[in-house]
């Protein structure tokens, strides 16, 4: 554990004592160092939990998140190098330090077996976060999306600190794998009933949820390339991996609170897919589909069967990588037009042929095309969510419908049609986003022949 | 013959719900009234201006990268950020909220609820069985028994084990 808490911690002086000229090179190899050993925790084990520390532990439910989370480093300094270009050096050195500060509470949030470890690093990894938003945002609407981030965030974390606190002292441990072998609170009371409500709620709004979800949008739109690469792929898994662990902290209580949480998230799924085809910025598309996809990942989540488990799981690496997919290739159109209307930068396969490649293969992705592993992830959750309570599988039907609608939306408009008449001059795509590109895929690809590696299942 | 006298074409042919009239038959296409023209000098006169003005940054010698037009981007702001600022909670829109906003989960929260509570019902009542996908039933509604291999064991068709749900 601590060969890569510690070299990532250590990241932070390379970047504040790199000579100028090895500064991008430092950081980038040594992320990209670091990405490359933290794969040996996906090795197998009959053990329930591996790599034990006192606080830390990790088990299939982790590790594949832990190892998205490493994987990403140096892709979100790669993607940040184009609109730093022209910034002074003390600036481009404090923006990836800020990146850098985020790792490690992001790896201690999904390994630690502590209740209260757990909350300190999931809030902590707010203020970079918010940091990046409001500070390296591009249009004044950053500030009103940095205090909805922050505050939707921290409203309903608050009752969930109470109740961790409660929990404490009622059982004396909030260490997991003791907590699983307590006894259950027996009767279904109140308490029972809005303490289980108060740990849910926080993870519901990072997830988020449907009705809770109207920080995303602004959030994703409003930051910089590697904010949004980070929300979308690392910390809205945050919320579905605290749910997963969550839920067997709630267990005896009423099955009442199913039936809310899963149809706000079965409908939301709909609903903001059918927003995507009415979006004219092309992020805020990207992140209503996000807010779609980990629709499905806290209904599969709430029913809590090995099946739905999985297919939480892999839904949620998947969906990242392709999220984060789209994020950078919209990024590319931004650099190059400095707009995000969707109609102004459409059809540039005939420009960017090389690009137009990426495109199809993230939107064939993001639809869940067999035989990629979203599709995996979709299908299990389906056949879960069809076994708790077979209705569920209109709208999941609707949903996927509407998914490949929205994304073909996508494609076409950026993709084919007539030329735009206003561009007069493009950049040609350089290494650097084709690398990119490459980089989030081969993951994709390599995890089609090998799912188990994601599927929180034991192997 | 022709008992009424006969109409024009412009006076047969009026709109109705399901077409518009064509501007053939509008008079207001054959209006050449001094006020209609100076209109459309007008509207021509802002449309060439427009144009003037996007061809000078089209031609020039160093074009910018992108030509803006302020048009669409006053089109987008109002589509995405100055929806909130614009919206006025009224009975109708409330009414509106309500129907489409929290009627369906009140409406999907029922079906599912309602659902598993009847297989809950026939789990109780011992017609169901985890893991098969139908109600038990009888074997009156067997005509050709030849394929229920399992009438011995007294059940008239092949059930699987009872296993856990997926």
């Amino acid at each position: 554990m601590l060969k890569i808490i510690l070299p990532m911690t250590m990241l932070l002086p390379v970047t504040l004592l790199s000579p100028a000229k090895f500064m991008w090179t430092n950081t980038t190899m040594h992320s990209l160092l670091i990405a490359s050993v933290s794969l040996h925790w996906l090795t197998p084990s009959y053990y329930p939990l591996k790599n034990l520390t006192p606080w830390t532990g990790t088990d299939q439910i982790s590790t594949p998140l832990m190892v998205l989370s490493c994987w990403f480093l140096p892709l979100m300094i790669m993607a940040s190098q184009g609109h730093l270009q022209h910034e002074p050096h003390e600036r481009k050195r404090m923006f990836i330090s800020t990146l850098i500060i985020i790792q490690p509470f992001i790896i201690l949030a999904f390994s630690t077996t502590e209740l209260i470890l757990f909350y300190i690093s999931f809030e902590a990894t707010l203020i970079p976060t918010l940091i990046l938003i409001t500070r390296w945002g591009n249009q004044p609407e950053r500030l009103s999306a940095g205090i909805y981030l922050l505050f939707y965030t921290l409203i309903s974390s608050l009752p969930l600190l109470i109740t961790i606190l409660y929990l404490h002292s009622k059982t004396g441990t909030l260490h997991l794998p003791i907590l699983k072998l307590t006894h259950p609170n027996s009767p279904t009371s109140w308490t029972t009933l809005l303490s289980s409500f108060a740990l849910l709620m926080a993870f519901m709004v990072k997830a988020p949820l449907y009705g809770l979800h109207l920080w995303l949008p602004k959030a994703h739109v409003e930051a910089p390339i590697a904010g949004s690469m980070l929300l979308a792929a690392l910390l809205l898994k945050l919320g579905g991996y605290g749910i997963m662990r969550i839920t067997l902290l709630t267990e005896p209580v009423s099955n009442f609170l199913y039936y809310p949480f899963l149809t706000l998230a079965l409908w939301g799924a709909l609903m903001t897919s059918s927003i995507c085809l009415r979006q004219t910025d092309l992020k805020s598309l990207i992140a209503y589909s996000s807010v779609s996809h980990m629709g499905l990942v806290i209904a599969a989540g709430m029913i809590q069967t090995q099946w739905s488990f999985s297919g939480a799981m892999i839904l949620m690496i998947s969906h990242g990588l392709t999220s984060s997919l789209l994020f950078c290739l919209a990024n590319t159109n931004y650099e190059r037009t400095h707009s995000r209307i969707l109609i102004l930068t459409r059809g540039l396969q005939p420009l960017l042929p090389l690009m137009s490649v990426w495109w199809l293969l993230a939107n064939l992705t993001n639809m869940a095309l067999p035989p990629t592993t979203n599709l995996m992830a979709e299908l299990t959750i389906m056949i879960a969510l069809f076994n708790w309570s077979p209705p569920t599988i209109i709208l999941t039907g609707i949903a996927t419908l509407l998914t490949a609608s929205y994304t073909l939306y996508m494609l076409l408009s950026t993709q084919r049609g007539t030329l735009p008449t206003h561009i007069t001059t493009t950049p040609n795509s350089n290494t650097r986003e084709h690398l990119l590109m490459t980089l989030h895929i081969i993951p994709m690809l390599a995890l089609i022949l090998k799912p188990e590696l994601i599927s929180g299942t034991p192997l | 013959m022709a008992s009424k006298p006969t109409r024009t074409a412009a006076e047969e042919y009026r709109p109705n719900r399901y077409v518009s009239l064509p501007a053939e038959l509008d008079p207001a296409t054959y209006d050449t009234s001094p006020e209609k023209r100076r209109a459309e000098a007008e509207r021509l006169a802002i449309r060439a201006r427009l144009k003037r003005q996007y061809l000078l940054q089209l031609n020039n010698p160093k074009p910018p990268a992108v030509i803006e037009d302020p048009a669409l981007l006053r089109w987008d702001y109002a589509r995405t950020h100055n929806v909130y600022p614009t919206f006025r909670p009224t009975p109708k829109t409330s009414f509106l909220g309500a129907v489409f906003g929290i009627g369906p989960i009140l409406f999907w929260m029922a079906v599912f609820k309602t659902e598993r509570d009847y297989r809950e019902k026939l789990t109780q009542e011992d017609k169901w069985r985890l893991g098969f996908s139908a109600p038990l039933h009888s074997n009156k509604t067997h005509k050709d028994q030849t394929y229920c291999g399992s009438k011995a064991a007294g059940r008239c068709c092949w059930q699987p084990p009872i296993v856990g749900g997926i």
